[in-house]
């Protein structure tokens, strides 16, 4: 610092040109020990086991005994092992329940108050479609357990209408089951997704409803060109959710049916859990969890591009 | 504005048709937990005696209040310092928006999408080595890495749209970049740092995968991962484990609608900025 | 107690030249504006004065004191921004102290010094509230006072009236020439409004383009505008410029010719020749209806401001021209008209832009 103002006195135009100040260079640095204590949680905890996670999917191991190097071998039985790629299937099978029925339902409640809701109602509707966001998903899975066992409320319900041959124990049932533990990720993200459609919809300019209608335009039409374009990205929000939960599924599955009856309701979390820990495929496991975490990547970009503010 | 009316009629019936939906599985769940022990009750009936004593039983056989205790535990070691690191970080990197250190902030965006079923296995592996498994370090440790994407993403989002001015303003009133941190940044910050505490306090409480992992004793876990437990022992006897069930989620609950409005907030926030 | 001295500042953002080669002096005391249109560096080199922005080269001096690798907390200066920038979780009087209580200021002390702010500024009734519970022209004090508290050697206003609506911008523009008058402190003030800067300024400081264009008394640029940007910008409604060219010269005179107009100056030492492309430059004001007037046009447009009258003409040789003429004039819109003008009012500029002077001075 003193070097620069000892020569001073005799200023010419270019003498005193410097390539950076020590001032920017310090607050950089400053920057930088803000930012320090989150990226060495992040990369200790995240980051190294990531990259862990790659060189174990290259791996033969037990977790115990000596690791040997397997190359390409466990990304290869992921892509073709039939059990496997039947459990990638239940994944994004998944998608459907957890993503669709919550996002139609949404956009459904949301054209139709097309407004805030506010008062009582409002706060009492907003309460109690947010419990299931709320509690653990285990709960949830449990009260669904419940729900849909052969003395549940869902056989109840069928028989009280009449319809004792539909009946049935759901989520052991191997056609069943899988659709079941969907309908539970669906009331999970029902309200969150509601809630957002329904205040995404406030936002649209209700002149723009106006002038559709003095343009003649029908509820359809409206629905088309106003309601879904002024929603996208609150359903790019919805969707994304809803997918990440879907094909990161353990929790729910994990206690509702463990993954049974067979591998029907097997997902690649359950399966990553049960490879590493039961059968002691370190390297399989791993591998799996790569290609999950991609599969999250890939499925999430699009959805992101589409729904992006086109500002 | 006429056609109105029918529209809101239309849009009142389907909305409490999702809220009738959403309450069932509790209602179902609390007539359960009211049945006689060693009954196989139905699904929606009200007892004719109601056994309240079941959450008296449930409450000892699960042990809520070591669990409440490990749960809090957990909590308070991992929203903390996860609030507070993750609050410097999203201002330090707030001030570094060139190009050339735009690559940082990427690389924790990046683990937003990630799945923490992704890293379970190596972390498993680490704590072990580390000698923290069994223990509440376990779950705690990991989870505040494993948050520091979105509390980040959170925080820097939140001082992006402070105005450079203050900070320009507090440099010229002589305060140092730390003091301006604490003293003008932090305080402006308290409703994005209070969404995020609110936000990591659920998916602490909540989180399954690392607790069934990590720490095999039900009393180091939190509060969802001995749920787990707790069906796991008892799953065939209905009354109790819904019972059970109903008591651990009652503290989150009470929470929850104690702090109604600011909960809602967050989450549609943390949502729409997840 | 001290000036101020830049000398050669150039600040440059990447490749990008923003300031290019400054030099000044203000003197203690001295109320300076930098004015100038938007982008024109004036607030850049106000920022760099205050140590916000890194000075690419050249230096500043603050006293005695070269300041470039100077904190900005520890350079003896504070700063009123356009926005404010009030801390909106404090109340009035920890904004007006937050500076005296990082600098570990006594209680006691800061306790007086804000409240004797607060009596200066009128405010002392607003000490208890927040900053969203003030009223524009409120805020604008509170951050005055702040400025005030810390007793800087100088004092730096960045386009500090902006936000403000016309009524309360001119009682401000008041008050703060009677708050430099009191505290006798050296003042640089950044705007773009050129009446705030001839009615505030000892000294005016046009910048244009990263350029000084030209440093005077608010007066020394309306009289002898050094240049056409000058000109164009400083007085209102701006200065009419028409191009012509010098058409004879005898020792004592020039005549100038353009269009069909031609008309004679007194003129001695300018080194014009015959041929010479020049621009003439004439006040609004110094215009006046002349039937055997040299400027003759149509009438355009009229506006009756009751005072005065102002017109637009369009010339013969294409130029638009202004002329504020004292009264209540009848002119009918697209009938002719002549406009005649006191010679010794004509600026004049050569090709390059520059004044050329008359008087042989």
């Amino acid at each position: 610092m003193s070097e620069n103002t000892v020569s001073a006195p005799d200023v010419s135009q270019t003498a005193l040109r410097r390539p950076s100040s020590s001032g920017r260079r310090k607050a950089r640095l400053i920057a930088w020990a803000f930012v320090a204590p989150a990226a060495i949680a992040y990369a200790a905890f995240v980051l190294v086991p990531l990259c862990m996670s790659v060189y174990y999917s290259f791996l033969r191991w037990d977790g115990i005994g000596k690791a040997r190097f397997h190359g390409l071998t466990n990304y290869i039985t992921v892509l073709t092992d039939s059990d496997l790629l039947q459990i990638i299937g239940n994944a994004f099978q998944l998608v459907i329940y957890f993503s669709l029925i919550p996002v139609a339902l949404g956009l459904a409640v949301a054209s139709a108050i097309r407004s805030h809701m506010a008062g009582r109602f409002g706060t009492m509707t907003r309460t109690v479609l947010f419990l299931p966001q709320v509690i653990p998903l285990v709960a949830a899975g449990i009260a669904w357990s419940w729900m849909f066992a052969s003395s549940g409320l869902v056989n109840q319900t069928l028989k009280a209408i009449g319809l004792s041959d539909w009946a049935r124990g759901w989520l052991g049932d191997f056609v069943w089951a899988l659709p079941a533990v969907g309908m539970i990720g669906a009331w999970v993200q029902l309200g969150l997704c509601t809630m957002l459609l329904v205040t995404g919809i406030t936002k649209i300019d209700p002149s723009l409803y106006e002038a559709a209608r003095l343009d003649g335009a029908r509820a359809w039409h409206e629905f088309r060109y106003i309601t879904l374009p002024g929603l996208r990205q609150e359903i790019g929000v919805c969707i994304t959710v809803t997918v990440i939960a879907a094909l990161a599924s353990f929790d729910i599955v994990y206690i509702s049916t463990q993954g049974g009856p067979g591998i029907t309701t097997t997902v690649p979390g359950l399966e990553i859990y049960r490879l590493a820990f039961a059968h002691r495929q370190v390297g399989l496991a791993s591998a799996l969890a790569i290609v999950l975490m991609l599969l999250v990547l890939i499925s999430i970009a699009p959805v992101q591009w589409l729904t992006r503010d086109k500002k | 504005m006429k056609t109105a009316t029918p529209n809101t009629l239309l849009a009142r019936g389907l909305i409490i048709l999702l809220m009738v939906v959403t309450l069932l599985p509790f209602l179902s769940m609390l007539s359960a937990a009211l049945a006689p022990q060693g009954t196989y009750p139905n699904g929606l009936q009200w007892p004719e005696d109601p056994q309240w004593g079941n959450f008296i039983r449930a409450f000892e056989v699960a042990k809520m209040d070591q669990l409440l205790l490990s749960s809090v535990l957990i909590v308070l070691g991992v929203v903390p310092i996860s609030v507070a690191i993750a609050t410097m970080a999203g201002y330090g990197l707030a001030k570094l928006t060139s190009a050339k250190y735009k690559w940082v902030y990427l690389v924790f965006v990046f683990g937003l999408t990630l799945p923490f079923e992704a890293v379970i296995t190596p972390l498993y592996y680490e704590v072990r080595a580390l000698g923290l498994l069994n223990t509440r370090f376990a779950i705690i440790l990991p989870l505040i890495g494993l948050y520091m994407p979105f509390g980040v993403y959170w925080m820097r989002a939140h001082f992006l749209n402070v105005p450079q001015d203050l900070t320009e303003a507090a440099q010229l009133d002589g305060a140092t970049r730390w003091k301006e941190f604490l003293l003008v940044q932090v305080p402006l910050a308290r409703p994005a740092i209070m969404s995020l505490s609110i936000l990591l306090f659920l998916w602490t409480w909540n989180q399954f995968l690392l607790p069934v992992v990590l720490v095999q004793d039900p009393m180091q876990r939190t509060m969802a991962g001995a749920l787990g437990a707790f069906q796991g022992q008892w799953g065939t006897d209905i009354p109790l484990l819904c019972a059970g069930s109903l008591l651990i989620l009652a503290p989150t609950i009470l929470l929850f609608l104690i702090f109604q409005r600011q909960f809602v907030a967050a989450l549609m926030q943390g949502a729409v900025k997840g | 107690m001290a000036g101020l001295t830049l000398r050669s500042v150039i600040k440059n953002y990447g490749e990008v030249p923003v300031i290019k080669g400054v030099d000044l002096d203000i003197a203690h005391g001295e109320f300076v504006v930098f004015v100038g249109p938007s982008g024109c560096g004036k607030s850049t080199l106000l920022r760099m004065i205050a140590g916000l922005e890194d000075i690419t080269g050249g230096e500043v001096k603050i006293g005695d004191r070269v300041v470039n690798d100077v904190e900005p907390r520890d350079r003896g200066v504070a700063m009123v921004f356009q926005s404010y920038a009030l801390y909106p979780h404090m109340t009035v009087y920890d904004n007006v102290g937050f500076g005296l209580k990082l600098a570990g200021t006594p209680k006691d002390v800061r306790d007086k010094k804000i409240r004797d702010a607060a009596k200066v500024l009128q405010m002392e009734h607003l000490l208890d509230r927040r900053p969203a519970q003030l009223s524009g022209g409120q805020r604008q004090r509170v951050a005055i006072g702040r400025a005030i508290v810390r007793q800087p050697d100088v004092f730096l206003f960045d386009e500090p009236l902006s936000n403000l609506d016309a009524a309360l911008r001119v009682d401000m523009r008041m008050e703060l020439a009677r708050l430099h008058h009191d505290l006798n402190a050296t003042m640089i003030y950044v705007t773009h409004d050129q009446v705030e800067a001839m009615t505030l300024a000892d000294k005016i400081v046009v910048l244009n383009g990263g350029v000084v264009q030209q440093v005077g008394s608010p007066l020394d640029l309306y009289n002898t505008p050094a240049n056409l940007f000058v000109a164009g910008f400083i007085g209102s409604p701006r200065m009419n410029l028409i191009s012509g060219s010098v058409a004879e010269v005898t020792p004592e005179r020039l005549r100038i010719v353009s269009g069909p107009s031609s008309f004679w100056l007194e003129a001695r030492g300018h080194g014009l020749a015959p041929g010479a492309e020049i621009t003439l430059g004439i006040r609004p004001h110094a215009l006046s209806v002349d039937p055997s007037g040299t400027l003759a046009g149509k009438v355009q447009l009229v506006e009756q401001l009751g005072n005065e009258t102002v017109i637009r003409v369009l010339l013969a040789v294409g130029t638009e021209v202004t002329a504020v003429l004292a009264g209540q004039g009848v002119h009918a819109v697209g009938g002719p008209i002549a406009l005649g003008f006191d010679a010794a009012a004509v600026h004049l500029f050569g090709a390059d832009g520059n004044r050329i002077a008359l008087s042989g001075d």
